[in-house]
């Protein structure tokens, strides 16, 4: 039978999860990767490259490479204005309409771009099932999971990607949830469980309440544009200002400095002191290199932390809860490894945050976990999750009128009766909105439809029932019926920022047009991505605050001189397409530091062990 | 309890065709889910009796348990009527909970059940309910001065302190009219189980003329604590 698989579809990273025997597991790509970068390259032969080659080529060619298109998703031009001066790629569109990204010649919109990522996952899921001699590895039904803060036009265009994709939705989770599930499975949770989400573009917070197995979101809040990329991009925007670079024109440089923040960024989570280092950086013969202390970090970020506080007290009080009556606090996402992070989200709950899985899997264990749900009916689990906004239509005078509150248990419905203001008149103009505010224009558009087919009647005699359905995925469907004649009128409404069924049928004929699969180039990734890991190793290994003083006492400086030169040899061989050479060179380097991982393993056992006393190792070791 | 016979209808099954109870969830014979038949209210789909006190956590439990067999994440593979069955029961559900879980919104939807809605849609809001003339005239009155003294630039404690004096008298009343309400809701439900139509038909209406009132009570302090904020504002 066909496979069905959870995806959690990242603005950094995506994954591919099912359930086996049960317990969710991750799959891994042939090197053994589990996170996918979601990044999208196109090469000069217009072969698209995704994931860890797309990352490389972020620094060799960044005009042709996409990333964070997450971001993108269901927005309109004029909502990325402030933000696209930083990104390589190119992004056009008129206002109120769909972006378009110009991948390489081409140009697509974020739905299709985020497609190729789905494919890819795809394609490493029936890779694993027939590695293991699956007789139908083939899958063709997914769970994607959104930030929970999504709107419609947002869920809708992550649909769309997964048909993009050949993959048949069956559900859209949100990602809180989605880790809600995973850890209840775990260990049969109880209680009222907030789950703040902190990822790469994406904040969100759930409060739910959990019993007899039914996962109730009680609250959910957020904010689709702030995570980890807004540091990063601040950390670029204070590197690229102290050395007077312009972005328009640096596109490699600000990404070579993009990636070395982020490497600090992750340094400083486990250390106080970081370094800054970057090779290619415009006009300068020297790597540039520049020390960061945690304080410094801290103080840059505090805004960007600051403002995920806001919404947790907001779905608190939504919730009708109190911050200590919340009984456990689970993290998601990459950025929550940040100290400061964790450290502010213990103070406003008043409790240590737990983590036992890894923040970045979480989600895609639980999209799993939903999928099995889905197709075996197992119904020891249920999750009910809200609606995050609430949605209305326009009604006289530019003021929205709700008829689906915000954090309303989906499936959701509402109705409203609208009628004639002149005799005779057989359609009436319905603009759907989805917010909080009063203003229709302060809120977001979902569509437009025109009510048609109204027998005619003199005015204000008609009455048109109009029903809004939104479904367990969170996305709205309408319904209209004239009560007097009960004749049900079919709807098409025009999706502000998203695409019609026909636009999507169009576009997905035309990129079977594009589809090529290269198998060499395949295998050369494969061999690129093994070396890339091995470099990243050891390179960390060599950049430990520690290393001098071990290295000191446990390796000879002819060792450690042997080791750099396999490092700069691979570094060479990784940016040429020789597969036998990186093959080689990858070999090499993965023996020459043998001896020091074991080196290394020693020392940290060793200091694990420091300041026990013989008892306690003793009673350990039996 | 007297049987309510008004929303006592029937519904064929899309599936066989057996003649169903329209407040039953499933066919009695083929056990598939049913089309929602428009006819059931919020009670009867609880299978709760019509009553103003519902003990919330026997609600909930029942909300979990119906959650579970109505949920579309359990008709994936049924034919398209189930699957439509399951979203529009789960729907309906969902909004019934969201509605009897929350005293008042039980209490103005029991009235609107029993036709008891507010006359006008503006009743509420706009016309000062005349129980209240007095209080109002007051406020206003206190406002007013409020208004003149930060115009005059008195100092925000100051200002506080009498918004808060202003305030004081609504709330009492605010208070009172929720004693009341319980009172009453206490009375409706003793006389619906007594089987005392007209003096059950009596408390309604006086709940109706006391939730108006409540209403307008609570708009009042939304008031104050606007102008209490844009004091707190101006301030700064």
């Amino acid at each position: 039978m066909s496979k069905v698989v959870g995806i959690d579809l990242g603005t950094t990273n995506s994954l591919v999860a099912i359930v086996r025997d049960g317990v969710p597991i991750v799959l891994p790509d042939e090197s053994g990767d589990t996170l996918l970068p979601s990044i999208v390259s196109a090469g000069d032969d217009d072969a698209v490259y995704v994931g860890r080659e797309a990352q490389r080529r972020l620094l060799t060619d960044p005009a042709r490479t996409v990333y964070s298109v997450k971001r993108f998703m269901g927005r309109g031009i004029e909502d990325v204005a402030g933000e696209s001066r930083w990104f390589p790629f190119k992004v056009s569109g008129q206002a109120g309409g769909v972006i378009h990204i110009h991948l390489g010649e081409r140009e697509l919109t974020p739905p299709e771009v985020s497609g190729f990522i789905l494919r890819e996952l795809k394609r490493r899921a029936e890779a694993v099932f027939a590695r293991e001699g699956d007789f139908d590895p083939e899958v063709d039904r997914a769970v994607i999971t959104v930030p929970a803060y999504f709107n419609d036009a947002q869920r809708t265009a992550t649909r769309d990607a997964g048909r993009f994709a050949g993959l048949d939705v069956l559900r859209i989770i949100n990602e809180p949830t989605a880790a809600c599930l995973a850890y209840g499975l775990d260990k049969r949770h109880q209680g009222v469980i907030a789950v703040y989400d902190l990822g790469g573009g994406t904040f969100d917070i759930s409060i739910l309440k959990v019993e007899d197995g039914v996962f109730q979101v009680l609250s959910t809040n957020g904010d689709t544009h702030l995570g980890g990329d807004d540091i990063d991009r601040l950390l670029v925007e204070q590197i690229v200002g102290e050395l007077g670079l312009d972005p328009a024109t640096s596109g490699a440089a600000v990404q070579a400095i993009r990636k070395a923040v982020i490497q600090a960024k992750w340094d400083l989570s486990d250390f106080d002191h970081a370094d800054i280092v970057a090779d290619r950086v415009a006009g300068r013969a020297e790597a540039y290199r520049r020390h960061i202390a945690r304080e410094e970090f801290e103080t840059l970020i505090a805004p960007i932390v600051e403002r995920t506080l806001q919404p947790c007290r907001r779905a608190l009080e939504d919730a009708g809860i109190k911050a200590d009556q919340v009984d456990e606090v689970v993290l998601v996402g990459g950025s929550t490894r940040i100290p400061m992070v964790r450290r502010e989200v213990e103070r406003l709950f008043g409790k240590p945050p737990h983590s036992d899985l890894n923040p970045d899997e979480v989600v895609a264990l639980g999209a799993a976990v939903q999928a099995d749900i889905l197709v075996s009916g197992r119904r020891e689990m249920l999750l009910l999750d809200v609606t995050p906004l609430s949605l209305g239509i326009e009604t006289m005078g530019g003021i929205v009128s709700k008829i689906i509150l915000r954090n309303s248990t989906i499936p959701a419905s509402g109705s409203e009766m609208f009628t004639t203001f002149v005799d005779n008149q057989t359609a009436v103009d319905i603009h759907i909105l989805q917010g909080e505010r009063e203003m229709v224009a302060d809120n977001r558009s979902l569509g437009r439809f025109k009510l048609r087919g109204i027998p005619p009647m003199p005015a204000g005699l008609p009455r048109v029932q109009v029903r809004f359905q939104i479904d367990a995925n969170g996305i709205l469907s309408v319904f209209a019926r004239e009560l007097r004649t009960n004749i049900e009128q079919a709807i098409e409404v025009k999706p502000s920022y998203g695409l019609t069924d026909e636009e999507v049928e169009r576009m997905l004929i035309e990129s079977f047009e594009h589809a090529q699969e290269d198998v060499e180039a395949r295998m050369l990734i494969e061999v690129r991505n093994e070396a890339e890991t091995i470099m990243q190793a050891t390179e960390k290994t060599l950049r430990r605050p520690d290393f001098d003083q071990i290295a000191a006492t446990l390796l000879t400086p002819a060792e450690i001189a042997s080791i750099r030169t396999a490092l700069a040899a691979l570094a060479e061989a990784i940016s040429t397409s020789d597969r036998a050479l990186l093959q080689a060179k990858s070999q090499a380097l993965n023996d020459g530091t043998r001896h020091l991982a074991e080196v290394m393993m020693n020392w940290t056992i060793q200091s694990a062990l420091a300041g026990r006393t013989a008892d306690e190792v003793a009673s350990k070791g039996r | 309890m007297q049987p309510d016979t008004s929303a006592i209808t029937i519904q064929p099954c899309k599936h066989c065709g057996t003649q169903a109870p329209v407040d039953v969830h499933f066919c009695p014979r083929c056990d598939r889910i049913l089309t929602l038949g428009r006819h059931g209210d919020y009670f009867i789909f609880f299978g709760l009796p019509r009553r103003l006190h519902v003990d919330v956590q026997d609600l909930e439990k029942r909300f979990r348990a119906f959650s579970r067999q109505f949920h579309p994440d359990y008709f994936y593979n049924s034919s398209s009527a189930e699957r439509l069955a399951s979203l529009e029961r789960s729907s309906y559900l969902n909004d019934a909970f969201r509605t009897l879980r929350e005293p008042v919104d039980r209490l103005e939807y029991l009235l609107k059940l029993e036709g008891f809605a507010p006359k006008g849609a503006h009743e509420a809001t706009s016309k000062v309910p005349p129980e209240l003339l007095e209080d109002v005239f007051e406020l206003n009155e206190q406002l007013e001065t409020i208004q003149q003294m930060r115009a005059g630039g008195a100092p925000e404690g100051e200002v506080a302190a009498r918004l808060e004096a202003a305030r004081q008298p609504i709330q009492t009343n605010l208070d009172a009219h929720e004693t009341q309400l319980s009172a009453l809701m206490t009375r409706h439900d003793a006389q619906a189980d007594s089987g005392d139509a007209a003096g059950r038909l009596a408390t309604l209406d006086a709940l109706r003329a006391l939730l108006v009132e409540r209403t307008y009570l609570t708009n009042l302090l939304a008031t104050v604590r606007r102008e209490l904020g844009g004091g707190q504002a101006a301030s700064v």
